[in-house]
């Protein structure tokens, strides 16, 4: 019961808004519901820390042949930070989205992407897992072309059309897989797999064809395109949902399979995490600093950092497996936060092309100093959140003796710190230039709530930082746990 | 059988792909119709094929024999993707409808407005 509450109460929310017609009681509920699977996911916290690992099994059926509904550790962390992304987003669109894209089911299709997301971290069969990916996915398609501008219907096809082949790489490697192995259990496969040892490349196949699946969930490097060609596109807002929580989703599905079934095989998969890994976040973070507009340099950013989650996960140390959580924590809140400011500037001057803004600071040093906060959190400076995820990245890299790639990290940080400075001087910095034909203000609508979302998530930034310590040794826990996978299987399949 | 069923597998995914490639817009979608049903299509054979394998145990026995009967997840798991590949296919037809009524083209090249030059 206590993990089906976070399945039924996204859902209970879904059915209530197909009843109620009036915007203003759908948009309170909605706020109503979030804080309640916040509330609900600090439950699920406290009880996984005081048994370990939660399983339900779906209608009693028992656990190879049931559906199975998981939590570990790594598991409740990470619903914890997606509810409270969540909250603080859907704080902020109330006053950041139009009326019209509110009116049409934003509040709707955002609780289908918090089911999916819910599901996808709770999820114990990697069937079921596909399904809450589809949820994910099919309220994103729809929150994407909201609004049905023209540039936000171009992004939805590039979106759509590539977000399908990666669903369509993931089932593939499911019926592949459950031909070889006849489970979908997670816990069981990955039994069945440490039995069958010698036979284990005959699965690679059918791993493969997962594993790029959720490469191209997690925008990783040869499969990133579709990424920075639609978050540009539809309202700050959604982009900022879009960022904190789905390609997160990816990487922990990754974290997941890897810990389960890829170290089976450790010396070929490590070695390909890791260069995907090195690769996203070198490619990402160039290209990046080419481009001259808001959303698009942090939408780059966003596959560099997914590399730096995939090298933690590549060194495959306890202390690497910690960084990875860490960082991906981190992340979620600093990205998210960066993209929030941006839907401010954006309301503000209606454009967030780098070249024709300026000023920014003056207009409202408040946002100008939560931008600094989340923008050199994710540059990695100290005391922020994103200092102390780069260095456990760094020092779980040196530990496990992959200096090259530990070198790379540090060079990216680097260019990364060049990108967000570059956007610091642009947008908030340096006077607007006087002779282009400038946007010009929009009249002045209250921002508080969008103020308040934003700064409720800079103080969680700045207090991953200062409880660094705390944070990382949980990390570390449920990293000894995803590196101890008999562990999951004994809770999974019951055996004593 | 197996082996024909894998090479019409074969077949529509390189169709599919061939379709995914051209550049108007309706035989991209046409082709993401082709791969989701030839991926469906994989997914049925991982249980392999039987004839008249039927999954229901006999009265009075306690379980089946696994040599005559076929395995019915595979069938559960097809049914659900194909319910989810013609939820997308409805999405993105109407994507399409709604794309051409803002531009009037379904070239993908002109898809390029919202990059930077």
């Amino acid at each position: 019961m206590i993990l089906f509450t976070l399945i039924l109460l996204p859902f209970s929310y879904l059915m209530l808004g197909l009843l109620l017609k009036r915007p203003k009681i759908k948009r309170q509920l909605a706020l109503v519901f979030a804080s309640a699977n916040l509330v609900w996911t600090l439950v699920v916290l406290k009880s996984v820390n005081l048994q370990d690992i939660i399983v339900v099994n779906m209608g009693s059926w028992p656990a190879p042949y049931g559906i199975s509904l998981v939590a570990d550790r790594f598991s409740a962390f990470m619903l914890l930070l997606a509810a409270f992304v969540f909250l603080l987003v859907t704080v902020y669109s109330t006053q950041s989205l139009d009326k019209e894209r509110r009116k049409n089911g934003y509040f709707f299709y955002s609780f289908g992407i918090l089911l999916g997301v819910n599901g996808s971290f709770i999820a114990g069969d990697i069937f079921n897992l596909y399904v809450w990916f589809e949820v994910m996915l099919i309220s994103s398609f729809i929150l994407m072309g909201l609004g049905g501008e023209r540039k936000q219907l171009e992004g939805s096809i590039k979106y759509l059309i590539l977000n399908l082949i990666g669903s369509m790489f993931f089932v593939a490697g499911i019926g592949l897989l459950y031909g070889k192995i006849g489970s979908l259990n997670m816990a069981d496969i990955s039994y069945k797999m440490s039995l069958a040892k010698e036979n284990l490349a005959a699965l690679n196949p059918a791993l493969i064809l997962i594993f790029v699946g959720f490469a191209i969930k997690g925008a990783l490097f040869p499969f990133f395109f579709w990424l920075p060609a639609s978050y540009h596109t539809p309202p700050p807002a959604i982009t900022a949902l879009f960022a904190g929580l789905l390609t997160k989703v990816g990487i922990y599905s990754m974290i997941r399979i890897f810990t389960l079934f890829l170290y089976h095989d450790f010396e070929f998969w490590s070695r390909l995490v890791l260069w995907m890994g090195a690769l996203s976040m070198v490619v990402g973070v160039i290209a990046a600093s080419s481009q001259s507009d808001f959303r698009k340099i942090l939408s780059f950013h966003i596959i560099s950092q997914a590399g730096y989650m995939l090298i933690a996960l590549g060194f495959f140390t306890e202390a690497g497996i910690a960084a990875a959580i860490f960082f991906i924590a981190h992340n979620m809140l600093s990205k998210t936060n960066a993209f929030l400011v941006a839907g401010w500037v954006h309301r503000e001057k209606r454009s967030l092309n780098l070249k024709i803004l300026g000023n920014m600071f003056q207009k409202s040093p408040v946002w100008g100093v939560v931008f600094f906060i989340s923008a050199f959190s994710l540059a990695g400076l100290p005391p922020l959140s994103g200092f102390f995820g780069k260095y456990m990245v760094l020092k779980a890299g040196i530990e496990a003796n992959q200096i090259f790639i530990s070198m790379i990290a540090l060079f990216v940080g680097l260019i990364t710190l060049f990108s967000m400075v570059k956007i610091w001087l642009e947008v908030f910095w340096k006077l607007p230039p006087s002779d282009k034909r400038l946007p010009k203000d929009t009249e002045a609508k209250p921002a508080n709530r969008m103020l308040a979302a934003s700064l409720f998530m800079a103080a969680a930034i700045i207090g991953m930082g200062l409880f660094a310590e705390p944070i990382g040794e949980y990390c570390s826990l449920a990293a000894r746990d995803l590196l101890n996978p008999s562990k999951y299987i004994n809770y999974v399949l019951a055996i004593n | 059988m197996e082996h024909l069923i894998a090479i019409f597998i074969g077949l529509l995914y390189a169709c599919g792909v061939y379709l995914v490639l051209r550049r108007s817009i309706v035989k991209v979608i046409l082709g993401i119709f082709l791969l989701s049903n030839a991926t469906n299509l994989i997914i049925f054979m991982a249980g392999g094929i039987k004839r008249g394998g039927v999954a229901i145990i006999e009265e009075g026995a306690e379980v089946a024999d696994p040599s005559l009967i076929s395995d019915p997840l595979p069938q559960a798991l097809i049914l659900t993707a194909i319910v989810i590949s013609l939820g997308m296919s409805a999405y993105i037809l109407a994507l399409k409808y709604r794309y051409f009524d803002v531009t009037g083209t379904h070239d993908l090249d002109q898809l390029k407005n919202t990059d930077q030059r």
